[in-house]
């Protein structure tokens, strides 16, 4: 057979380069290695330098928009998919240059890609049999994997007789039967409805503590990111925006973009000065790092809708930071909570000044002024014990926030 | 039309209408062969059949038929892999290339390979002083089958292959699989209904063969004389009962292999 031939070759590589030069030198733990992978579709780059490890038993989530290249990751990770530069490591194996069968990475594809002529557990031991492993012992991985994850009963149907869950769950296993390096999912729960989908994602969470597998997982919810991953890598056009921990990325995002992708956040332009931030008429108190941040320079603030305190008084609680006073705008009722959007004037820091939009603050007043929306959210006891109404003149403070950089325009 | 009390006025007239209008061009004639077949009683239409002549070309239809149907889907099946997985410059015109032979007159195909294969043909005129005489041979006769039939196969199978989903072979990759494995273990058994629709439709043609076989084979009687031929010749020679026999066997021939078709759709495409 003419494809023997390949494999063959590739493994003479690999060991050339092994005599050739020292192993790459990556710390057993790290089970799974992307160092500086780029990659182009002719003229076009899809992927920038893209370099990040995950841990033994840990779960990374690739977060992106649809477009940002997230799928293009994975697929070079398996060997589907050729990186233009940069290396793949699996255990401290470089298999850049090997083919997707040798790599032994475990992919749980969108539409499970079970085989629809083999039953159950015929797909499930199908990693073995082209392995030529003896059939005692593939009859016994089978069962362990059957019950590990709960599909005893269903042993000889065919993919097409099940339900969405049980199908992805048979893709686990059917990857689990060979030991998977690393197990690689492509938006495991785009298929399913929503109610499945919070269930199978815990599903899978509780599965993944059992077998200690790494994990990288790809999806464009946020939510879903939040709860799946361990940590959690922002992608955007082609390059990683941030990576880092749910809590970090969520409470400190390090740009814009992730700012805004995960979750609703508030910006407002502000200037550094030399012990504080000014917003508007307002003084921030920050410790900010002196290399990083100049006297001058134009900074954002990002803040949550949760961390905007409004009050009708002119009371502002001492650990709170007084931005300034709006108008409420719209008031609306989202289960929870309250949303409450309110039109803040600004002022001073004109120098800063980028995306402002003239809003006519009310309609009394005829003189046009810039403004700026600001979404705060009220948890139910504070939304009926000060009740706020359209028109209401209230003080807005922010009880935490994040400093970011003006965003360069990255070039992909 | 008008429901009369809730009858439906149009169902039973239209479903007459259409048994009626294919009486006589489809049903009567067939009818008329077993009728005319069996007349003579069956002692007769037994030693018709068994005719040395008769079962020699009975046998010689079934054999060419199959080398052909062997490698038509062999090739149907190489053909859509390659046009369905591979996007090059070119591609659409062998599409249509390999779709021809179905418009052209069987007559013509017989008469193209003449032209090529004939002991003055462009090629065959270097291979007749080699001693190698391929018309009017057996093989010549499975060279018309494959030309005539060379679509068929090929047209059950691409779509299939079109639309399987490459995922699925990327999976068996990435699971461990060579090329070979994945063909054999995934993709053949997501093709196996196309594989032998293509093949009994292929098979079923080419038994029926006339056109280009009467050019080809040079119908000599106990050696290149198909099934067909068999009919063509005895009626001319005037032996309508010899050639009626066999026009019984292969007409019920053509009902099994449509009728496995059609009921066994199930079958073919599930599972």
């Amino acid at each position: 057979m003419s494809t023997e031939a390949y494999p063959l070759k590739a493994k003479e590589k690999l060991i050339e380069e092994q005599n050739a030069k020292p192993p790459v030198a990556t710390s057993p733990q790290k089970a799974t290695s992307v160092i500086g992978v780029s990659k182009r579709f002719g003229k076009t780059s899809v992927l920038e330098d893209i370099t990040f490890d995950v841990a033994e038993g840990e779960a990374l989530v690739l977060l992106g928009a649809s477009g940002s290249g997230k799928t293009t990751i994975l697929r070079i990770i398996a060997g589907l998919d050729q990186p233009y530069t940069g290396k793949v490591v699996l255990h401290g194996r470089d298999v850049t240059e090997l083919p997707a069968r040798e790599r032994g990475v475990g992919v749980i594809f969108q539409s499970y890609a079970l085989f629809p002529k083999m039953t159950v557990e015929k797909n499930i031991g199908y990693g073995l049999r082209i392995r030529k492993r003896k059939r005692k012992e593939i009859r016994q991985t089978v069962n362990d994997l059957l019950q590990l994850v709960q599909l005893e009963d269903h042993r000889k149907k065919y993919p097409s007789q099940l339900s969405g869950g049980q199908q992805q769950r048979v893709a686990i296993a059917r990857t689990l039967a060979y030991n998977p390096e690393v197990l690689l999912f492509d938006e495991p729960f785009g298929a399913l409805d929503t109610q499945t989908r919070v269930h199978l994602r815990r599903e899978i969470r509780a599965l993944l503590r059992k077998v200690n597998v790494p994990a990288i997982f790809i999806t464009h919810d946020q939510e879903e990111a939040l709860e799946l991953g361990d940590r959690v890598a922002v992608i955007n056009k082609g390059h990683i925006e941030q990576i880092g921990t749910p809590f970090e990325i969520y409470n400190t995002p390090a740009t814009e973009y992730v700012a805004t992708f995960l979750g609703a956040a508030n910006l407002l332009d502000a200037v550094v000065r030399k012990s504080f931030l000014e917003v508007g008429n307002a003084h921030l108190p920050a410790n900010l790092d002196q290399e990083k941040f100049k006297d001058g320079d134009c900074v954002k603030i990002v803040f949550r809708p949760e961390d905007v305190a409004l009050s009708k008084t002119d009371f502002v609680r001492p650990d709170h930071h007084r931005i300034g006073t709006a108008l409420v705008e719209e008031i609306s009722f989202v289960g929870a909570y309250e949303r409450v959007r309110v039109r803040l004037p600004k002022a001073g820091a004109e120098e800063c000044a980028l995306d402002d939009t003239s809003f006519y603050l009310t309609t009394e007043t005829p003189d046009r002024q810039p403004a700026k929306s600001i979404i705060a959210t009220r948890p139910k006891p504070e939304a009926s014990t000060t009740r706020l109404s359209i028109g209401d003149r209230v003080v807005v403070a922010i009880t935490s926030f994040t400093v970011l950089p003006l965003s360069e325009k990255k070039q992909v | 039309m008008r429901h009369v009390r809730g009858f439906d006025v149009v169902r039973p007239l239209s479903i007459g209408m259409l048994v009626f209008m294919m009486l006589p061009l489809v049903f009567l004639p067939l009818l008329s062969i077993f009728i005319f077949g069996t007349s003579n009683g069956l002692d007769k239409f037994w030693a018709a059949l068994t005719a040395p002549e008769a079962v020699f070309a009975l046998k010689l239809s079934m054999a060419t038929s199959f080398w052909a149907t062997v490698f038509n889907v062999l090739f149907g099946l190489f053909a859509s892999y390659v046009l369905s997985r591979y996007n090059f410059w070119g591609r659409n015109a062998l599409i249509v290339t390999i779709s021809l032979p179905t418009a052209i007159p069987t007559a013509v195909a017989g008469f193209a390979l003449l032209l090529l294969w004939g002991p003055y043909g462009t090629l065959g005129r270097f291979l007749a002083p080699q001693g190698i005489q391929i018309m009017f041979t057996a093989a010549a006769i499975i060279l018309a089958n494959i030309f005539v039939t060379f679509p068929l196969a090929f047209g059950v199978i691409k779509p299939v292959f079109d639309t399987m989903s490459r995922s699925l072979e990327e999976a068996s990759a990435t699971i461990g699989a060579t090329r070979w494995q994945t063909f054999w273990h995934v993709t053949l058994p997501s093709l196996r209904g196309a594989i032998v629709s293509g093949a009994l439709l292929t098979f079923a043609r080419a038994v029926g063969e006339f056109g280009s076989t009467i050019l080809v084979s040079g119908n000599l009687a106990g050696r290149t004389q198909t099934a067909p031929l068999y009919i063509f010749a005895k009626f001319n020679e005037g032996q309508i009962e010899a050639a009626n026999a066999i026009a019984i066997v292969l007409a019920l021939f053509s009902f099994l292999i449509f009728s496995v078709l059609f009921f066994a759709r199930d079958w073919l495409d599930v599972d």
